[in-house]
């Protein structure tokens, strides 16, 4: 038998559309599974006004099956032969006469059986708990209280082969009926699961979404073709218009070439964030044309260009604005605005916030061999698109528009790149600083809101993250995991924390802690998100800069991934705990050692020592600095063997000391020199991060 | 079709209806939807239908008559119907077809748009609706009104009159469109809008604008403590006004934005509570 189901709904947000595809698809079939229906084949179809699913080669009947099940012990169930009230009562629960009861490994048992049910009779109520139970991020009511669902539910249409079946879902009856295009063909549509697809494209609903994909791409890619462009398609947006047209038809239209003065970026954002239009390219560069597609074919397309045109129009001559506006005036002059933006209460204005991140820049710039002329010329306009009134209007523009405004302006070049790059990463996953220069006033913006907030006291909780405070901290530990820059995470934020004092504001050591150990979770979250055991990543918390720690947490991986590990570990978290007794700091003496095992130890020491910088160093070669955000980098580590191999046979000497040598002895010479040993361990291998987290 | 004609057409098609013709109100605000006979009627259990024009303000949205689309005042057409008809989106393809908007002939669309207040404590689902491409109504399902949830559910129609009128005389600037015989919008606007983008954004005198928020703030807390729910509530208009107005000259910051946001929303989310508290005995949840 052939089923077909249809959610006919008010339009569905397009985002929505094609998980609810995918949920609907795999919710059927799990529920068809649990009510032993077996299928063929299950098509889900999509478009904003409608869910639906075929499913093919449904029996007649769910299947029919027998299940043993287990009663209360035999010795519970018959008292002298006699079924006692436990054997009845299972009996009477199970279906099955008393005397149907058989015994087996001590135990009795029913022979249960479930008769298979007509299919006509499961369905209606599996899909109407299907309609109940679609997962959606937000639902909503209507109504007189009617719902939960994504959008309004309108239509139902519930066969199986020919019949109806009687499902009710939010007042709503399921007939035999869909609804075809609003306006191209209105009214209702007689369907059944064989007739689905064909039936609504007749009424100009293209209901596969791979087919309306395809045709939304075609007919965008040929139209502008057809005038010897090329359409830009992102991804995102050909989803979401696939999703929001039953039919879609591409319609090309062009604005005033004037306004190709704008960055690419501009339009761009303009036409996709406004009107879902496609940009239109000729070579490298965007021209003055868009496709948006209708999900309409009227009678004279040419109506809808107009519309187009005239909307495009005003939301680009409200960019235009903004740009010749903004342009009046020279950036250092939006910059001197900042005073008059609010970063925080108690924190200043994003005049003070600019200012400390260029001072900040300046006692580090040196440090890390940056060009510090460049960098000087941006610090001082650092944030100077914020003011602007393209920023106000579009935020995600921040960084582009001090780019664009510094070029125009007739800045350097690299001046303007790092003003871009200074606001990197604006996401999660998106790019990060290209300048070195871009990427320490990026770093420091982020240092400055963690040790800002902290100091105030305003620590995220829960999910709850109303300042970024999470986001300021992974853009951070990006930032300087990809530079590779040795400076230790908290001089970072102790340099910011300067900032501050030098103004009045006295940040406590304690915030710069807290801040610190934040920034450390986020980037713990990265480095097991992308695979680090969280072990490995906590013991290398222990470096100080960022990249030691990324770096180490990738070693303390491998060597996790060996065996002998675990006992090196063990015993080096003994010896670690141990030396923490030792009263003095100076070397071994040999002249003290009284066992062999010492002499042993002593020997093994130096070979560690240089296995560990050894590792570093070439583990530093294979792995250059990465984005922590970005999948671990695939380079082979089979170089690092040797000192691998080295490392681990420190077990060799430690085990024999640890078992055969005394160290708290009362001699108190031979004492210190036997801790010293054990210092020695721990200096050796503690470079590599706080192994003792591992040991058992 | 003259602009006061649009207004007649669609009070003529909605009062058919059912709806309560309702005049403005005559307190400052950015939306219908914080007239007293939205968000307060959204709540609780009584049915009603209305209909107004609902004049606006949004001082960040003035263009001193550059854009031909974006003004600092500007007239909605709002509907409310409790609870939400089931022929809803026909319902109002109808009214487009009232006032001459063939909707055959066009792109008509409905865009998902998630409306949310977080001044009044208030969202919705529903869509943007566009007309060859340009936004001329939104549409909400309220879900959630001063902080309270609402069943039956309200759905809220807000047309936007300009831009209709723009399309229904094919006119480029909004300043174009005939409002009465040989009267223009622009006739009566140009001046008040200018003037009003040149306060909004350069001679807002922040330091006292502040000071009325404050004032304006104790006020409706003191009148929501005498449940004068009404008298209240329009002190939390004049509040969320003056926000607007800070927010329009520039002076606030994104976390010093954030902070004003928060209290209109408890301003309104106290109204919503003494209102279901003082008309139904009801405690929201």
């Amino acid at each position: 038998m052939n089923l077909l189901f249809e959610i006919g709904t008010e339009e569905l947000p397009a985002a929505y559309v094609s998980r609810a595809l995918a949920h609907l698809e795999r919710l059927a079939a799990e529920r068809l599974a649990a009510a032993r229906l077996g299928f063929k084949t299950i098509e889900a179809y999509a478009t904003p006004r409608r869910l639906a699913l075929v499913v093919r080669g449904l029996p007649e009947a769910s299947a029919r099956v027998e299940e043993e099940r287990r009663g209360p012990p035999e010795k519970a169930a018959f008292k002298d032969g006699a079924p006692t009230p436990a054997a009845t009562g299972f009996a009477r629960k199970a279906g099955v006469d008393v005397a149907d009861l058989t015994a087996k490994d001590g135990y009795v048992w029913a022979r249960v059986v479930h008769e298979g049910e007509p299919t006509a009779r499961i369905l209606p109520e599996l899909l109407t708990m299907l309609v109940r139970d679609l997962p959606a991020p937000k639902k909503m009511i209507w109504g007189a209280g009617d719902g939960p669902f994504v959008r309004p539910v309108r239509w139902l249409v519930a066969r199986l082969d020919g019949e109806v079946l009687p499902v009710e879902v939010f007042n709503v009856s399921a007939g035999k009926t869909s609804r075809g295009h609003r306006f191209l063909a209105p009214g209702e549509v007689e369907v059944d699961a064989e007739t689905y697809r064909d039936a609504l494209y007749d009424a100009y609903v293209v209901a596969d979404v791979a087919q309306r994909r395809e045709r939304v791409v075609l007919e965008t890619t040929t139209l502008a073709l057809s005038e010897g462009y090329e359409a830009v398609l992102p991804e995102d947006l050909v989803e979401e218009v696939t999703h929001l047209v039953e039919w879609p038809v591409a319609v090309m239209g062009s604005f005033d070439d004037r306004y190709l003065e704008l960055p690419d970026e501009v339009l761009a954002t303009v036409m996709i964030q406004h009107q879902r239009f496609f940009p239109v390219r000729a070579g490298e560069r965007l021209t003055n044309r868009f496709i948006g597609v209708s999900g309409h074919q009227p009678p004279d397309l040419s109506v809808v260009r107009a519309g187009y045109e005239q909307v495009l129009e005003g939301r680009i001559y409200d960019a235009y604005f903004f740009w010749t506006e903004d342009l009046k005036t020279p950036l250092a002059e939006h910059h001197k605005k900042l005073t008059g933006i609010n970063f925080q209460r108690g924190l200043g204005t994003m005049a003070d916030k600019a200012e400390r991140v260029r001072e900040a820049a300046q006692k580090l710039a040196g440090k890390l061999g940056l060009d510090e002329g460049v960098l000087r010329e941006a610090a001082a306009l650092f944030k100077a698109d914020l003011p602007t009134q393209m920023v106000y209007e579009f935020p995600e523009l921040e960084g582009v528009m001090a780019r664009a405004y510094a070029e125009k302006q007739g800045l350097n070049p690299r001046v303007a790149q790092v003003l871009e790059d200074a606001v990197r990463p604006t996401g999660p996953d998106a790019p990060l600083p290209e300048t070195p220069e871009g990427a320490l006033l990026a770093a420091l913006d982020r240092a400055d809101t963690l040790v800002g907030f902290f100091h105030l006291g305003k620590k995220p909780s829960g999910s709850a993250d109303p300042y970024g405070l999470r986001r300021a901290a992974a853009g951070l530990v990006r930032i300087l995991g990809r530079t590779g820059w040795a400076q230790p995470l908290e001089d970072v934020l102790e340099v910011a924390a300067a900032t501050y004092r030098a103004r009045g504001l006295e940040v406590n050591p304690e915030a710069v802690q807290a801040a610190r150990a934040f920034t450390e979770e986020r980037l713990e979250s990265l480095l097991t998100e992308a695979g680090l055991p969280t072990l490995a990543v906590r013991a290398a918390q222990k470096a100080p800069s960022v990249y030691g720690k990324m770096l180490r947490a990738r070693l303390i991986y491998e060597l996790m991934q060996r065996p002998e590990f675990v006992e090196l570990t063990r015993l080096y978290k003994r010896a670690a705990n141990l030396a923490l007794q030792s009263e003095s700091a100076g070397e071994p003496d040999p002249a003290l050692f009284e066992t062999e095992e010492e002499k042993a130890l002593h020997a093994a020491l130096q070979p560690t020592r240089e296995a560990v910088e050894e590792l570093l160093q070439r583990g530093s070669g294979l792995l250059p600095p990465w984005d922590p955000a970005a999948p671990l980098p695939e380079t082979g580590l089979a170089p690092l063997e040797g000192p691998l191999a080295q490392i681990l046979a420190l077990a060799g000497a430690l085990d024999p000391f640890m078992d055969n040598v005394l160290v708290m002895v009362d001699d108190a010479a031979v004492r210190e020199n036997r801790l010293a040993l054990l210092r020695g361990v721990r200096d050796a291998l503690g470079e590599l991060g706080a192994l003792e987290l591992l040991g058992a | 079709m003259l602009f006061q004609d649009l207004i007649l057409k669609l009070h003529e098609y909605w009062g058919h209806y059912g709806c309560v013709i309702t005049e403005p109100y005559d307190t400052e605000v950015g939306a219908g939807t914080f007239y007293p006979t939205t968000f307060l009627k959204a709540l609780g259990p009584e049915l009603w239908k209305t209909a107004y024009v609902a004049p606006s303000r949004r001082p960040q949205d003035g263009r001193y008559g550059e854009n031909p689309y974006r003004f600092q005042y500007y007239f909605q057409y709002q509907v409310i119907l409790k609870p939400s008809p089931a022929d809803v989106q026909e319902l109002y393809l109808d009214s487009l077809r009232a006032i001459g908007i063939t909707v055959e002939d066009h792109d008509v669309r409905f865009v998902e748009d998630n409306w949310e207040s977080p001044t009044l404590g208030a969202w919705g689902l529903g869509w943007e609706v566009w007309l060859d491409g340009m936004e001329i109504t939104q549409f909400t399902y309220f879900q959630q009104v001063g902080g309270v949830d609402v069943n039956p559910v309200s759905v809220e129609i807000t047309y936007g009159l300009e831009r209709i009128a723009l399309y229904l005389q094919d006119k480029k600037h909004t300043y174009d469109v005939e409002y009465a015989p040989g009267v223009t919008i622009g006739d009566i606007r140009r001046d008040f809008e200018l003037e009003h983008c040149a306060y909004n954004f350069k001679h807002v005198n922040a330091e006292k604008v502040r000071r009325w928020f404050d004032d304006y703030e104790e006020e409706a807390r003191r009148l929501l403590e005498l449940e004068l729910i009404y008298p209240a509530y329009e002190f939390v208009l004049k509040a969320s006004h003056a926000f607007n107005l800070l927010d329009a000259r520039g002076v606030l910051g994104h976390a010093e934005r954030q902070a004003y946001v928060q209290r209109v929303r408890r301003l309104a989310e106290a109204t919503a509570r003494a209102y279901l508290k003082k008309h139904y005995q009801e405690v929201a949840k």
